[in-house]
């Protein structure tokens, strides 16, 4: 959170999940070369650089698809929330294996020349006014510009300072960046690799994009909760397991998740001011609100994260009328403290 | 509720949690393997262009300078062959030839090859080059070339040093920004036609009967149509074209 910033908090975790990363990521490569030259007839293999363009770039477009089902994977089913967790790590190696992927290209492609290779890279074929010789090397090279963007604000530091609206405003780009890969492959490498294997990864990879992207977002929607008199219906207390929240949506405005702790009823924003992730399917972790992606935590009186984490959300005011639970409709500002009600009165 | 039963980063991970994750991890690495191996062999075969980067040897010959630098020489295979000269990197040689077109020469290079096509990357530095000692076989003289006919080819233009085996693959979209580049900074251009029966021909390409301009750089790598005159020299096809008459198709 924000009292302080390192380049990485390492913790357990962590070094678990970075571990099968990069062991995914060298399986994977090893297991390229070794299987191109073990395929190719004797003599017929590519160059062992051009094994590795193709290496590192097909690796780049799996892993990019990867991050970008995960989001909504954890909000069909939470077991998928351990991989959203360090996502941004796994966003970050992306990065750096398209940057290989780049430099190999640049270096064997358009070094040795007379041209500055930078210069190569968009002069070398002029054809931008054509659909099958567009020269996909320029899409390519936007779509790592705006990964290397996210990958440099990735860190909690530009999150906090760029503020939680603009951070994700900046890093939903990575859906234009995915665009322009799949348009970067069609326009090059199918172009010459016309085996119907690469056109169907290519569209299943972009149907589970799209497709799980859809999926998520149903899972996560909620219809508007009507208000009488500025306060929305929450539900019978009983029904809200302990520790755990209801979330329900005004007509304007934050969800507001409604949390169980003991007898008392709170609630709270849903959007937790990191990234945004869903308070409400989180749950109360040593009488804190603990977000379900990064284990963001406010306390349930006055929605401020404890010492020294600065973190505000807005609270709101409930009541109990005759067992059910409504909720006021209008937001506290964000850190006021917001005394619960209670189901039962106190013995 | 406890943080046993709810995955937090920071926290001890749940059971369920765990087990989960051990299980995602070792499909991913099987997955990982799996799919790269289905993609690596789904790659379509490149060619049997071979560069010998580390063997530099002496080739005895006669040399020419036009249309582009050029060697007649048996040190390839025994036979008369004649192999383009080219440099170790994107360029070509024709400045560094001076005056040495026409006569009897060593020249030093790596060997690139694919079947009957054969380049020389010449040695950096000025002893890639010197008269030969003594008198060469003048059969290796360059032959006047054979007219054989206009012609319509359908093809694809490319840089001869990469198609004969600098790189693999030397062709196709992918390479075309290579190729260009190659051809731009001096690398003898050539089309490789194949007709309706599978039979493929590399033919060098030239314009008016000399080395091409930058005119071509536009249609490198595209599939393309070209009409003009065949000649044969020695065991080199030429095809001499105006950069007008090259058509995408």
């Amino acid at each position: 959170m924000t009292h302080g910033y390192r380049a990485v908090s390492w913790m357990p975790f962590k070094k678990r999940y970075d571990f099968w990363v990069v062991g995914g990521i060298l399986t994977y490569i090893v297991s390229f070369v070794i299987a191109t030259i073990a395929t190719q007839p004797d003599g017929e293999s590519l160059t062992e650089l051009q094994i590795l363009i193709r290496a590192t770039g097909t690796l780049a477009f799996l892993m990019l698809s990867f991050v970008l089902v995960i989001g909504p994977l954890a909000r069909i089913t939470p077991r998928f929330r351990p991989l959203l967790f360090n996502r941004r790590h796994l966003g970050v190696a992306t990065f750096v294996i398209a940057l290989v992927h780049a430099a190999l290209v640049i270096l064997w492609y358009h070094g040795f020349g007379t041209l500055n290779p930078f210069v190569s890279l968009f002069a070398s074929n002029p054809n931008y006014d054509a659909l099958a010789g567009f020269p996909f090397e320029s899409l390519g090279v936007l779509a790592l510009t705006i990964m290397f963007l996210m990958a440099a604000t990735s860190h909690d530091f530009w999150n906090a300072n760029l503020g939680p609206g603009l951070w994700k405003a900046l890093h939903m780009g990575v859906y234009l960046a995915f665009a322009l890969v799949v348009a970067h492959i069609a326009l090059g490498a199918l172009q010459f690799e016309k085996h119907v294997a690469y056109t169907v990864l290519l569209i299943v990879a972009v149907l589970a994009v799209v497709g799980l992207q859809f999926a998520g977002v149903l899972a996560s929607r909620r219809p508007v909760d009507a208000a009488a008199d500025g306060w929305l219906s929450v539900g019978e207390g009983a029904e809200i397991d302990d520790g755990t929240a209801v979330i329900v949506r005004p007509a304007e405005g934050e969800a507001i998740a409604v949390f169980r702790h003991g007898e008392e009823i709170y609630a709270v924003s849903n959007v937790c001011r990191h990234q945004a992730g869903p308070l409400g399917e989180g749950r109360i972790v040593d009488g804190c609100i603990t977000c379900p992606w990064h284990g963001f935590q406010y306390r349930m009186a006055d929605g401020t994260s404890p010492p020294p984490y600065t973190e505000k959300i807005a609270t709101y005011a409930t009541r109990i009328v005759e067992g059910r639970v409504e909720v006021s409709a209008m937001p506290n500002a964000p850190g006021t403290p917001q005394a619960p009600s209670r189901l039962r009165s106190a013995p | 509720m406890s943080k046993k039963d709810f995955f937090i980063g920071w926290a001890e991970m749940p059971d369920a949690d765990r087990r989960f994750f051990l299980k995602a991890g070792a499909g991913l690495l099987i997955g990982a393997a799996g799919v790269a191996g289905f993609v690596a062999a789904s790659q379509r075969p490149v060619g049997r262009g071979t560069w010998d980067l580390a063997t530099f040897k002496a080739f005895t010959g006669i040399v020419t300078a036009s249309p582009y630098p050029m060697l007649r020489t048996r040190d390839i295979d025994g036979q008369v062959r004649t192999a383009l000269l080219v440099c170790q990197t994107k360029c070509g040689v024709d400045l560094r030839l001076q005056n040495m077109a026409g006569k009897a020469v060593v020249i030093n290079g790596s060997l690139i090859q694919r079947v009957d096509h054969a380049s020389i990357a010449v040695a950096d530095g000025p002893e890639w080059i010197r008269e030969a000692d003594a008198p060469v076989d003048p059969a290796l003289a360059f032959p006047t070339p054979e007219p054989l006919g206009e012609i319509t080819l359908a093809g694809e233009i490319l840089d001869s040093k990469c198609w004969f085996g600098a790189m693999r693959p030397g062709e196709g979209k992918v390479h075309k920004a290579c190729a260009s580049l190659c051809i731009r900074s001096g690398i003898p251009p050539a089309f490789f036609a194949r007709d309706a029966r599978d039979n493929a021909a590399l033919l060098v390409m030239t314009e008016n009967g000399g080395r091409f301009g930058e005119s071509l750089l536009a249609h490198v790598a595209d599939p393309v149509e070209v009409t003009g005159a065949v000649s044969r020299a020695g065991n080199v096809l030429l095809l001499d074209v105006s950069a007008d008459s090259v058509r995408r198709v």
